[in-house]
């Protein structure tokens, strides 16, 4: 009742106005001129239809109905979520309250939260289109919706999700629909070109549970690029230059973290990919700092730190970051030291809640001279002070990907200066740091050692490869890629035998059967490089390497045995490998000159004129046709 | 402030003497509560349709419903009159709630149950003395603030010494939920 009364004082006495302005209540707040503005900029991007809340905040009906639980939860921070603090790191889309806006929505609700007179106030956002990029080039289906319970702990589920594509396309931007986004808090895609998440699926397309998950080729990191989803956010188009390369046969992963609100819900999401005939001209790299492996929080720990840190090779941009931390984090924060020995701070999060976690993009890169040492400085409370913390009482935690145990990654996205893909160079510096803190780690080693490989310096990539393998005994790639490096150095036995090893630990691995067949076939071993090649085939029948080799192969055994003198055996390996080598010229003629010495003219004719029809300038097969009319002349039948 | 802590007792004093209560369900129908013809105790749950941590409780609220009707009158109550019948039985489906529901546009029951957010409950004997108000148990600490699961069921730990007999507890930690002040 006081406000009224005061308004009427000002406006019967507006003579003394000025002087009763100092001890007079303020001026009245009212929605259209002071609360629409802030809450139409940071509460109704989200708070609509079809968005991850549960109300919408479009009008001043809808805002008043919710007055004192806004006042509160702005005054708590809580909403908007932002967890970043302010001056650690300036980001796209910062949805902060200044105080001085909390302090204007409480007076707003203390005076009975007001409309005000409407016209000329702004308007809320629109109601968004189906999809806010608009139509996406390729929309990609859940093959199976998820059914989230009403009530029940937390769920992080994997979707699987085939890609039909034909041939490589370059994606410059995702658009993420999470299906039951009232459920779902944050998201992330992955992608896998090695089929290795289906697998963890008990019947193709249903998907499978775990939070945080590995594949076995890039896993997180298509090209650089992070493809995550949270509340709100307008899908991130890469900057100019930027593109991920997807490829047929290739798998997206969806890995969401569900929560029940109470009823059942029916999680269906689907994916817009949006493609670009520009190959990329920037090459970003997603480097993470962790020391998961370290991790061992005792129970009752209020303050345990973790710490990583990587120097910068070369003059680095820093695109965007990604904190994770599980339950127990608590403060997390990432710095670079410049080469000065000056901080530049690129995240701090006072309050850690793993239900808010992001991907951050900077407004502006930060940039970062070379020697800076880019630093992740993580604090994890596992005492029962921790609400969240989901052991009753604590226990001793470790690191790893379940939900109870924790983690510690800061993930960078960092664009390496100077020309062309510098991410080689980068890789190998923080794969080397890695090495020097912890020297038998399977990631830095299989790393290195693929880097080494790939520049043809097979032999000391061994090293690398065999203490990736003693790392990670069941890895079938690391015992495979040992066998890869033996191999480029001829050691055929011994790469023979590391197949065998592969195959033992994932028979169904084909990479690996491929890699045995050829050791075999390069060790002459026919009849079984043809038998291991057959099962590749089956395995892959798109595979045309395998096709070429298993003709290779075949045509080579026929070989031996022409030179042994076993025409007919030779003839049948031949027939064989034409099939699989039908335009090889050299194999006609073999063909051709096995069949002569046996006798079948007409046959072997037609062999070798295949083998001119390929190869024109072939005068072996001209001669060998001269000869057969020759001895038609000769002996007429 | 006087006046402020005078006024619960003076509601207290008037729900005993006006024990019967008539109200409404959702369809509009009268429904009386402290008649006389239940000798059982009530529990009125408040809640409303856009409130995410009332919804969140949906099961909870059920199962005390399952495991307790037989021995309490068991009450949904909808204290926003700006919610429409419809958005209400569309609501109680969704959430597959079988609890009986009652409206309370003008905070009768709101006030009588001493409730101020939503989820909230009140429990009232059989002559409508208020026995208990306040949270359903400690899950939420606070906004974004939960456990997995509580480790105190204060509503149907206060349920259990009414049915008993037992003068109730007041809890000491006020519900965390949805503000009713919005919606006078």
């Amino acid at each position: 009742m006081r406000c009224p009364v005061v308004r009427l004082l000002l406006l019967a006495v507006p003579v003394f106005a000025a002087e009763t302005k100092r001890t007079a209540p303020a001026p009245q707040v009212t929605f259209y001129r002071d609360v629409a503005p802030i809450v139409y900029r940071n509460c109704s991007p989200c708070h609509k239809p079809g968005e991850s809340t549960p109300f919408s905040l479009l009008t001043y009906e809808d805002v008043k109905r919710h007055a004192h639980q806004i006042a509160d939860v702005a005054k708590r921070r809580y909403m908007p979520p932002w967890p970043p603090e302010t001056g650690y790191g300036d980001f796209v889309e910062e949805r902060r309250l200044t105080a001085a806006q909390i302090r204007l929505i409480q007076e707003w609700v203390q005076q009975g939260s007001p409309a005000g007179a409407s016209t000329g106030s702004p308007q809320a956002a629109a109601v968004e289109p189906e999809w806010k990029l608009g139509k996406p080039d390729l929309i990609l289906h859940v093959q199976k919706p998820f059914q989230l319970s009403a009530d029940g702990p937390e769920v992080f589920w994997n979707f699987v999700i085939p890609v039909p594509l034909y041939s490589t396309r370059w994606v410059k931007a995702v658009e993420i629909r999470p299906g039951a986004p009232r459920v779902i808090h944050h998201a992330s895609l992955l992608v896998d070109r090695a089929g290795s998440a289906r697998k963890n699926e008990k019947t193709p397309g249903v998907g499978f549970p775990g939070m945080d998950l590995t594949v076995d080729e890039n896993t997180f990191d298509p090209d650089g690029v992070f493809l995550a989803w949270k509340p709100g956010s307008t899908p991130n188009i890469e900057p100019e230059g930027i593109a991920w390369h997807a490829d047929p046969g290739m798998d997206m992963v969806f890995n969401v973290h569900l929560r029940p609100d109470g009823k059942t819900e029916t999680v269906d999401p689907s994916i817009g990919l949006y493609f670009t005939d520009r190959p990329p001209t920037k090459f970003p790299m997603l480097v993470e700092l962790e020391r998961d492996a370290s991790i061992d929080i005792p129970a009752g720990a209020r303050d345990y730190v973790v710490r990583d840190s990587f120097r910068c090779p070369m003059d680095v941009q820093v695109l965007a970051v990604y904190p994770h931390a599980h339950y127990l984090g608590k403060l997390l924060e990432g710095y670079a030291t410049l080469p000065g020995g000056s901080r530049k701070w690129l995240i701090r999060i006072p309050d850690w809640d793993l239900n808010w976690q992001g991907v951050y993009h900077f407004k502006r890169p930060v940039t970062l001279p070379r020697g800076s040492v880019i630093t992740m400085r993580f604090h994890y409370d596992n005492s029962e002070a921790n609400v969240r913390n989901p052991h009753k009482p604590p226990q001793r935690v470790r690191g790893g990907g379940h939900a109870d145990d924790e983690m510690g990654n800061l993930w960078l996205q960092l664009l390496p200066m100077g020309n062309g893909d510098r991410r080689p160079v980068l890789l190998e510096a923080l794969m080397r740091q890695r090495l020097e803190r912890s020297p038998g780690d399977f990631l830095p080693n299989y790393n290195v050692g693929d880097l080494l490989l790939s520049r043809g310096k097979a032999a000391e990539a061994v090293p690398y490869f065999e203490r990736a393998w003693k790392a990670a005994p069941r890895n079938v790639i690391a015992a495979t890629e040992l066998g890869v490096a033996l191999m480029s150095l001829s050691k055929v036995r011994e790469a023979k035998e590391q197949f065998q090893r592969a195959l033992e630990i994932d028979s169904h691995f084909t990479d690996a059967r491929y890699d045995f067949a050829s050791a075999l076939a390069a060790g002459g071993e026919w009849e079984q490089a043809a038998e291991e090649f057959q099962t590749v085939i089956r395995e892959r029948p798109g595979d045309r390497n395998a096709r070429e080799h298993l003709g290779e192969v075949f045509m080579l055994w026929g070989d031996q045995f022409l030179k042994a003198g076993n025409l007919e055996l030779a003839v049948k390996r031949y027939d064989e490998a034409i099939v699989f080598r039908p335009a090889d010229p050299e194999l006609r003629m073999n063909f051709g000159t096995a069949l002569v010495s046996l006798g079948r003219l007409e046959e072997a004719r037609s062999q070798l004129e295949a083998a001119l029809r390929f190869d024109p300038g072939m005068q072996a097969a001209r001669q060998a046709l001269a000869a057969i009319d020759a001895q038609k002349r000769e002996k007429p039948r | 402030m006087s006046t402020l802590a005078l006024l619960p007792a003076m509601l207290m004093a008037a729900s005993i003497a006006t024990a019967q209560i008539t109200t409404t369900d959702v369809a509009g129908r009268p429904v009386q509560l402290f008649d006389a013809s239940s000798s059982n105790p009530a529990v009125l749950i408040f809640v409303r349709t856009d409130c995410p941590i009332a919804n969140r409780y949906a099961p909870e609220i059920e199962r005390l419903y399952n495991a307790y009707a037989s021995r309490v009158e068991y009450y949904l109550v909808y204290p926003d009159a700006g919610e429409s019948a419809d958005a209400i039985q569309k609501h109680l489906s969704d959430y597959r709630y079988t609890v009986p529901a009652l409206r309370d546009p003008k905070h009768a029951l709101v006030k009588m149950g001493k409730v101020h957010v939503t989820p909230e409950a009140a429990i009232f004997s059989a002559r409508g003395e208020l026995l208990y108000h306040g949270r359903i148990d400690n899950r939420y600490l606070s906004f974004g603030k939960a456990m997995n699961r509580p480790t105190r069921h204060d509503l149907e730990n206060a349920l259990r010494t009414a049915l008993a007999g037992q003068p109730v507890m007041e809890t000491s930690s006020p519900a965390i939920g949805c503000s009713l002040a919005d919606i006078r």
